[in-house]
């Protein structure tokens, strides 16, 4: 009972001190206000606030920047700003689902086989792990890519099943050094059923991983994304910035920029932007620093 | 003046030729060789004869092999010569018979695959063998369709099981330098088929020896020979044995009005190869060739990218190129021998046939409404820098059967027009059916498809209904074409000859999926006047059906068609050579000479 | 003795998941995964033809069939031969490894290397401005795209638009200088990329290893900084540094490098792989595939002999 509550206040002072941390941390605030500007335009892209006319030719081919079309527009006459937001939204759609499945996957996964560790339930985990870090990346979501035919979330079933085991080999590994703890032998000894211990003891204490995992997950999907619908094996429908790197080898030989320009600024701002607010949790979320 | 050009030319040529170590071109002086390096913008998928379906492998494929003819190196337009046959074939009144004969003395290289590792002499019954491999399954062959009922007795051999050791009655070596060819009926392209990779002569004993690695180890006896072969180059060395023709430039069709610049008058009177070594890389990305090529001592030759356009070129119509680009290449720009066009699937109820005539009608016009939506001249401005030859039907401008005159009104975009049509047929944005959009994977087709859409947006289709469906690999795409999956197709098309009824038979009934009539276009009346024209020579009388033909297609709504691009080949100014790969295909690759220095000097003087 | 035992042992229980990888790779790659009978018909095909085709590819026979076939030939190492060039599948790889290896080798030491110093620099200065300058590197270079870099640094190093000091085509290593000219530039592309990633990874290992409690008290007991890095720090790093390097063995050796080879028209085994990925060529995918199941097992099996050598406290058991 008392082992509870200890994790319990260990807990809560873990998170108190981290938004004390974090609020004071100036790249982390920076980083989550550029993110948040992110989200309000994937949002409003998704609601149909703005880049409404994304797919519309509305001017000739390659017009250089001017009020009218602020990045210009591409080859078949496309205003590439228009096509940068609306690919923002895109974006957000498959960070968010891939990094919140992968995590959900890794985590459940990664906690029944750390807390059953040494058991067949945990060679079985990790083989699979095993099995599915073992295939190339590349060609495990080309493959499904064709497995799939041209589903639109085969890319997206290709991430979560190669992200998913890295999260769950850090969740085994945390819940192995957990379940030794006191306050979990304590529940064992007062008969709480396994499931229970799980979810309610275990699992809760890695969420810090989980969070920081989260983010950087979201922004593998981000980048793979963009590598994939360049290879023609990402976005079926709508924009992304892939596709618009992927337009830009038409276009970088002929000396126009703006496409590759466009999507590459957007995507390194968000990229770097994710990468800072993802350290700067993990610092925060670090107990040993003061 | 030119003849004394010629003269020095020749003795600074043989002067080199007798020492031998003279160095030729930076890629060359190392090795005292000369070198030319080529450049195609995709890797043959086979070097097998029996598998050479696109101009990538034919390019190959006629260099290690011979053909029994082939095209007049500067002709234009194209005409037809003898290769390896002696002459050109005597055929009977009936054009029902042919007999080739073909030049003795001609030997295979040298190769392990034969006895005692020499080559040994090609003789008729090899051109018999070569063919035949066509109708043997288990050759896997690809270009059947060229001679299938049309030769006595060989469908016949395919049937009782591809027996080598039976002789066909209508196709056999008279003895060993004469070939009897007897057709069940007229075929005006046939010679034309025998000057293509698919009819490349094998020896049996190579095809025997290596089994499936025979498509990566050519014995040949073309006038090069493969030394070394992967996916990025292949390495061909000249073929020492190769039989001593001097070219005479004249009967080859050369226009010094016109191709003078080319340098090519120095090898007249010599005998071909003239290059020690060729090379060929296979660069897919246009940036990597360009830099290649830009680079001045890697690749000698490219197509012009189109990224590259507006760069290189100071003037569209005509081609020409701007000083800096013209000082240092030449180049030569010429239409397509093949088209682009975008054919609805008549299969398909969608926007097909439908049994009610009044259905039926109402897609008729759906697909005019959508023809006249179609905005060619802007696809031409995207995609290939207004370069393109935009054209009513399916007869491309390459071919000689081309009518300029006929009415553009099938490419001319008429937004009024197509929404009479629609509403005409009583279509709304609620009743249109949803349009797929197939193709194969990449951002071009990605964009031709938001193109489209956009295009068809101002007509009144609804933006939503709009699909598009890419395929990761070439072999998917054409699976569902095939398999008749797509209600919208596509495609460009490569002519196998200059003859527009290459093209024309892409819309004859009985071709229809699998075949390449991909479309499912059933006409009786064409299909009618397709069988009439296709036992004709080339006359007007043949022309005039042709055309009206290509009415039918127009008048039919089938299809969004036409356009060719205009192709600007690049060489490097050291090359001598007139390096046109239509058609005539990898054919000119046997006469390229290079400059020596002495050569260069004598000219700036 | 004993690792030899170990190794025995260790190498029986990589067989259920060779099985493993064998199995979700054939069905989704060779089962599910492109048809090569398309590509390889004429243009006015038959319905016999395809049917030849099918046969002869062998794609009418029943799955476990197949699947067993596989399994044979791996166990053979005999994949038969290509699909497309007709070539047998163990010489086309025997020509392709080597040259991807010496593709990759030189950039995948220099961008391990160079961030494990990096990272080294970092975390030693961790929170100042070094730090700082160094990491906000490694995020640059972590947002830009691959592609991009190979494009980029083809047109500054290797055209006429750029500095043209390195050759672009024709991938020749006859002689050592000429392997040098031809490899510089696929390096320079490859050092960029990884770095960003390797430094960030190589950091974060190396500063929680500085925040473990037996490094702080050994600090607060005054261990000077150099012998601390080294003694307590480094060491410990190196476990997770091996594991990274090792995993990514299979993958380089296999995968090679697919957009540098094809960029610069390398004959490797990442191109060979693409090809056979756009093409259907499923000899050549069902060998990559296999290789890459088998490295992954002896790569585990070294990495876990590499630990006792670095970590005596780590047993074979």
């Amino acid at each position: 009972m008392s082992g509870q509550s200890t994790a319990a206040i260990r807990r809560e002072g873990l998170w108190s001190k981290a938004v004390y941390k974090f609020s004071r941390d100036r790249a982390g605030l920076v980083s989550l206000a550029i993110v948040s500007i992110y989200t309000i335009v994937a949002l409003g892209a998704w609601g149909g606030l703005w880049a409404t006319e994304w797919a519309d030719v509305t001017g000739g081919k390659w017009m250089p920047v001017s009020s009218e079309h602020w990045f210009g527009t591409n080859i078949i006459g496309q205003d590439i700003f228009q096509r940068a937001l609306f690919s923002t939204r895109t974006t957000f759609e498959v960070g968010f689902v891939v990094a919140l499945l992968a995590t959900a996957v890794g985590a459940l996964l990664g906690a029944v086989a750390g807390f059953f560790s040494g058991s067949w339930i945990d060679e079985i985990a990790l083989w699979m792990m095993g099995v599915l870090d073992s295939i190339p990346f590349y060609l495990f979501v080309a493959a499904i890519a064709f497995a799939l035919q041209d589903n639109p979330y085969a890319m997206h079933v290709a991430m979560i099943a190669t992200f998913w085991t890295t999260v769950a080999r850090l969740v085994r590994g945390e819940v192995i050094k957990l379940k030794s703890l006191e306050y979990v032998e304590a529940a064992h000894a007062i008969g709480v059923p396994e499931i229970v211990i799980i979810f309610r003891h275990i699992l809760p204490n890695t969420f810090h991983i989980l969070l920081v995992q989260g983010t950087i997950t979201f922004v593998a999907a981000i980048k793979s994304e963009v590598i994939l619908s360049f290879l023609g094996l990402g976005v079926k429908e709508g924009m992304s910035w892939g596709l618009m790197i992927s337009e830009s080898t038409m276009e970088v030989m002929a000396g126009f920029f703006n496409n590759f320009l466009a999507a590459s600024a957007f995507l390194f701002v968000l990229v770097m932007a994710f990468n800072m607010f993802s350290d700067a949790l993990q610092d925060a979320l670090d107990p040993k620093k003061v | 003046m030119r003849s004394i050009l010629v003269v020095i030319m020749a003795v600074a040529i043989g002067a080199c030729g007798g020492e031998g170590q003279q160095a030729t071109q930076a890629a060359a002086s190392t090795t005292g060789l000369k070198v030319y390096r080529h450049a195609m913008d995709q890797a043959p998928s086979t070097l097998d004869p029996v598998q050479a379906s696109n101009v990538y492998a034919n390019h190959v494929v006629v260099n290690a092999y011979d053909t029994l003819f082939s095209y007049k190196y500067l002709a234009r337009p194209y005409a037809l010569k003898p290769n390896l046959a002696v002459e050109m074939p005597e055929i009977s009144d009936d054009e029902l018979t042919y007999t080739i004969r073909i030049k003795q003395g001609v030997r295979f290289i040298d190769d392990p695959a034969f006895p005692d590792g020499k080559g040994r002499e090609l003789i008729a019954e090899d051109f018999i063998y070569s063919i035949k491999r066509q109708f043997d399954p288990s050759q896997l062959p690809v270009g059947t369709w060229f001679w299938i009922e049309r030769i006595v007795g060989l469908d016949a051999w395919k049937e009782a099981g591809s027996d080598y050791s039976i002789e066909v009655e209508g196709f056999r070596a008279l003895d060993d330098y004469t070939i009897r060819i007897q057709l069940k009926r007229p075929y005006p392209q046939l010679l034309d088929t025998l000057t293509t990779g698919y009819s490349a002569i094998v020896p049996r004993e190579a095809v025997e020896y290596y089994g499936k690695e025979f498509a990566s180890h050519p014995v040949g006896s073309g006038p090069f020979k493969v030394i070394e072969y992967d996916t990025a180059k292949i390495l061909f060395e000249r073929n020492e044995h190769y039989r001593q023709e001097p070219v005479d430039i004249w009967y080859e069709g050369y226009d010094p009005e016109t191709q003078a610049y080319t340098g090519v008058e120095v090898i007249h009177g010599r005998s071909p190869p003239f290059i020690d070594r060729l090379e060929i890389d296979f660069i897919g990305e246009d940036a990597a060739r360009w830099s290649s090529f830009t680079k001045g001592n890697e690749v000698q030759y490219t197509v012009l990218p189109n990224e590259q356009v507006d760069q290189v070129l100071a003037s569209k119509n005509p081609v020409t190129f701007k000083p800096e680009y013209a000082e240092k290449y030449h180049g030569y720009d010429v239409v397509e021998f093949g088209f682009v066009f975008n054919a609805f699937n008549m299969d398909h109820a969608e926007f097909g046939y439908r049994e009610d005539p009044v259905e039926n009608h109402r897609n008729k016009l759906l697909r005019c409404a959508l023809i006249k939506a179609w905005d060619w001249p802007a696809r031409s401005e995207s995609f290939y820098f207004g370069l393109a030859k935009i054209y009513p039907g399916i007869i491309p401008p390459a071919v000689p059967e081309f009518d300029p005159d006929m009415s553009r009104d099938s490419v001319t975009r008429d937004v009024v027009e197509a929404r009479r049509l629609l509403k005409e047929g009583g279509w709304t944005a609620e009743n249109l059916p949803v349009f797929i959009f197939g193709g194969a994977a990449g951002i071009k087709n990605r964009l031709f498809f938001e193109q489209a859409r956009s295009w068809f947006k101002e007509v009144g289709y609804p933006m939503e209904k709009m699909k598009l469906k890419q395929f990761a690999t070439f072999g998917d795409l054409s699976k569902a074409w095939r398999n008749s999956e797509l209600m919208y197709v596509s495609k460009g098309w490569g002519l196998d000859y200059p003859d527009a009824e290459n093209t024309l038979q892409l819309f004859y009934g009985p071709n229809k999926t699998p075949g390449s009539n991909d479309a499912n276009y059933l006409n009786p009346e064409y299909d009618a006047l397709y069988e009439k024209s296709s036992v004709m020579r080339s006359s007007p009388e043949r022309t005039r059906i042709y055309r009206e033909m290509n009415q039918m297609i127009v008048d039919d709504c089938v299809a969004h068609t036409g356009l060719s691009r205009t192709r600007i080949f690049m060489w490097h100014k050291d090359v001598i050579a007139l390096p046109d790969r239509q058609i005539v295909g990898g054919f000119f690759l046997k006469y390229v000479d290079l400059k020596t220095e002495d050569t260069i000097v004598e000219q700036i003087n | 003795m004993e690792t030899l035992q170990y190794i025995i042992r260790k190498l029986i229980t990589g067989i259920p998941l060779l099985l493993g990888v064998t199995f979700i790779s054939f069905m989704l790659m060779v089962y599910f995964g492109p048809d090569k009978t398309y590509e390889l018909l004429g243009k006015n095909a038959t319905q016999e033809q395809i049917d030849e085709i099918r046969h002869q590819l062998g794609y009418d026979q029943p799955f476990f069939i197949r699947y067993a076939d596989y399994l044979k030939e791996l166990v053979t190492l005999d994949f038969g031969h290509s699909d497309s060039t007709g070539e047998p599948v163990s010489g086309l790889l025997g020509r392709t490894m080597p040259i991807s290896l010496a593709l990759i080798i030189p950039g995948f030491v220099l961008g391990n290397l160079i961030a494990i110093i990096l990272a080294l620099t970092a975390a030693y200065h961790r929170g100042s401005w070094v730090d700082r300058l160094i990491m906000g590197f490694s995020v640059v270079g972590m947002s830009i795209s691959f592609l991009i870099v190979i494009i980029a640094f083809q047109i500054l190093l290797s055209s006429s638009y750029g500095l043209n000091l390195f050759p672009v085509r024709g991938w020749n290593m006859s002689t050592f200088g000429n392997y040098l000219s031809y490899v510089t530039v696929p390096t320079l592309a490859t050092v960029f990329v990884s770095l960003g990633y390797n430094t960030r990874f190589y950091r974060a290992v190396i500063v929680e290893e500085m925040t473990r409690d037996h490094v702080r008290t050994a600090r607060a007991f005054g261990v000077p900084p150099a012998r601390l890095f080294y003694k307590n720090i480094l060491k410990n790093c190196m476990i997770p540094i091996i594991t990274r390097v090792i995993f990514s063995i299979p993958l380089v050796v296999i995968s090679g490098s697919l957009l540098i080879e094809s960029y610069f028209g390398i004959p490797g085994v990442g191109k060979v792989t693409f090809d056979a990925i756009t093409t259907g060529d499923q000899p050549v995918l069902k060998a990559v595939v296999g290789m890459t199941a088998v490295l992954f097992v002896m790569a585990q099996l070294v990495t876990d002999i590499l630990y006792r050598a670095v970590d005596p406290r780590v047993t074979l058991k």
